[in-house]
């Protein structure tokens, strides 16, 4: 969100304009600033702007692309969100529609984050069955580039790494099902030394 | 007498706090919690959160049954958030008995982890933060994605979930005219200033709030430092302008903030927007050495005195004539108790 300015309080929604003796400034103003501004502008009235002001906030919040009604219908088998109704309301119904909303998914995180790759945390730390599932993931990937690079040797490579994760991973799944005593009543860091105000 | 520990860069940075979103993965998220779903959120939640080392320092607090004020009072000492209320028929917070640590429940995320701690002092936050995150993590699953890391309710918090804030005072920086510049370089960095209470084109109490703008891409590490980078540079130039505005004309400065100190010790009436800009002054006055009071206990009264707190002081419902009556009394009786103090 770009901010005012001016005052640097409030975002921004005006564009501000003034060519003065050829000399040309822009700025980028909340309408608070506009408003002083409006004052030295006798020709100007601020009620007119009110019209244009709410294009303006619509047009931000809404980010206002036309949405394809193929891509408004995509459903979540999970929670019944549709696309359209997500775009609507700005929330998502359930973890499942992430999966289901893939494609346009990818493109709006894009423009909010400027990334699609996570390069943070993940649950339970390095040795989780999460982290395996993710190197899955990725060889397998490179599985199906190498395969169609034809590169059958690099391909075998992956497959057997993908073997070996896989059956790490299904050996983890066993375990957990028997939760180590140590667990009970003294987790992990909760608080640890505190402030005290 | 109360005590207040002194925190890193105090001077101009009033606190650290850094959240983390977070959602099971087998139920369902804010537009399609039900009642019952969301039960089960604070029940889970708070199962995990008690059992959890330090526990039994945490108290449970529904917000449909708490009071205006007693819910005003989370917000306005940054215990919970504002959004929280807005969902209070079905939302939950557990607070730390010191503060520093809070969960949010059925907000836009199941959980919202909170690590909040005077100056500058993020590391620690997130650290406070993520442990307890971890450990209710490893009891309740949460929806997590390979590619797009840990799955928000609102795709502006995917990946991470973390937003990590710092409320900066900025008097110098403010009466420089500096701000423009100041949020044009942040805004490179990745990083959002704005007021904290913006009023108008003003920020009350020249106080201000930065924060991360992107949570996917970047790991936990990497924002933290950065915003801590900023802060410490931002800090920077809070003194360097300080320092100008005492170069330039010190008595002037001395008389316009001393002036402000004895209107405030003989007021008899405080409104709220005329208390922030009070404690603007006696704060930056303290840290410029004109009054000799104890900052981080200056912040602590600047949250008791906000409408909801004061509310809870009273021990009743009162009315705007009579908060403004006892603002300004109570103003007066604690700035006596701690100028005498230090």
């Amino acid at each position: 969100m770009m901010m005012c300015e001016d005052c640097g309080v409030n975002p921004a929604v005006f564009h501000f304009v003034t060519i003065r003796n050829e000399e040309r400034t822009e700025r980028n103003l909340c309408p608070a600033c506009m408003a002083k501004y409006k004052r030295q502008l006798p020709g100007l009235d601020i009620k007119d702007l009110a019209g244009i002001l709410n294009h303006l906030i619509d047009g931000g919040r809404g980010e206002r692309e036309e949405i394809a009604p193929e891509v408004a219908a995509i459903t979540c088998e999970q929670c019944g969100m549709t696309y359209g109704e997500f775009k609507k309301g700005g929330m998502v119904g359930c973890a499942k529609c992430y999966e289901a909303f893939r494609e346009p998914m990818t493109a709006l995180l894009q423009r909010i984050h400027g990334n699609t790759q996570h390069a943070g945390r993940i649950p339970g730390g390095a040795h989780s069955g999460t982290s395996i599932r993710m190197n899955i993931d990725r060889l397998k990937q490179q599985l199906q580039k190498a395969v169609a690079a034809e590169e059958y040797e690099q391909a075998a490579r992956y497959r057997d790494a993908i073997r070996s994760l896989t059956a790490q991973l299904e050996q983890r799944e066993r375990n957990i099902n028997v939760p180590p005593p140590e667990r009970i009543g003294n987790g992990a860091d909760g608080e640890g030394a505190d402030f005290h105000a | 007498m109360r005590e207040y520990v002194s925190a890193p860069d105090q001077d101009v940075v009033i606190s650290s706090r850094v959240r983390l979103s977070r959602n099971y993965e087998d139920l369902p998220f804010s537009p399609k919690l039900t009642p019952e779903y969301a039960e089960e959120v604070v029940d889970r939640t708070a199962r995990s959160v008690f059992s959890s080392r330090n526990g039994a320092s945490f108290m449970l607090l529904k917000m449909r049954e708490l009071e205006d004020d007693a819910r005003s009072r989370l917000v306005e000492h940054h215990l919970i958030s504002y959004d929280l209320l807005k969902y209070a028929g079905r939302s939950a917070a557990m607070v730390s008995s010191a503060g520093t640590i809070s969960v949010m429940m059925c907000e836009e995320d199941h959980v919202r982890f909170q690590g909040l701690l005077p100056g500058l002092q993020l590391e620690r936050s997130a650290e406070m933060a993520l442990g307890l995150d971890e450990k209710v993590g490893d009891d309740h699953p949460y929806a997590f994605d390979s590619q797009w890391g840990f799955l928000t309710a609102c795709p502006a918090n995917t990946g991470t979930g973390l937003r990590a804030c710092v409320i900066l005072h900025l008097p110098a920086l403010v009466a420089a005219g500096q701000m423009g510049a100041v949020m044009q370089s942040v805004a490179k960095l990745g990083l959002n200033i704005r007021g904290l209470y913006a009023a108008g084109s003003e920020a009350q109490g020249q106080l201000y709030q930065m924060s991360n703008v992107a949570t996917l891409g970047r790991s936990e590490e990497d924002v933290i430092r950065s915003l801590a980078v900023a802060t410490e540079e931002i800090a920077g130039h809070e003194r360097a302008m300080r320092e100008n505005a005492e170069k330039r004309d010190m008595l002037q400065l001395q008389d316009a903030l001393m002036r402000s100190w004895g209107e405030t010790m003989e007021a008899r009436l405080m409104s709220t927007k005329e208390f922030m800009k009070r404690y603007s002054d006696i704060r930056y006055a303290a840290s410029l050495g004109y009054l000799h009071l104890p900052i981080p206990a200056l912040d602590v009264l600047m949250m008791d005195l906000q409408p909801g707190s004061l509310g809870v002081r009273a021990g009743r419902l009162i009315g705007e004539r009579e908060g403004e009556i006892l603002r300004a009394q109570t103003l007066r009786e604690e700035l006596k108790a701690l100028s005498k103090e230090e």
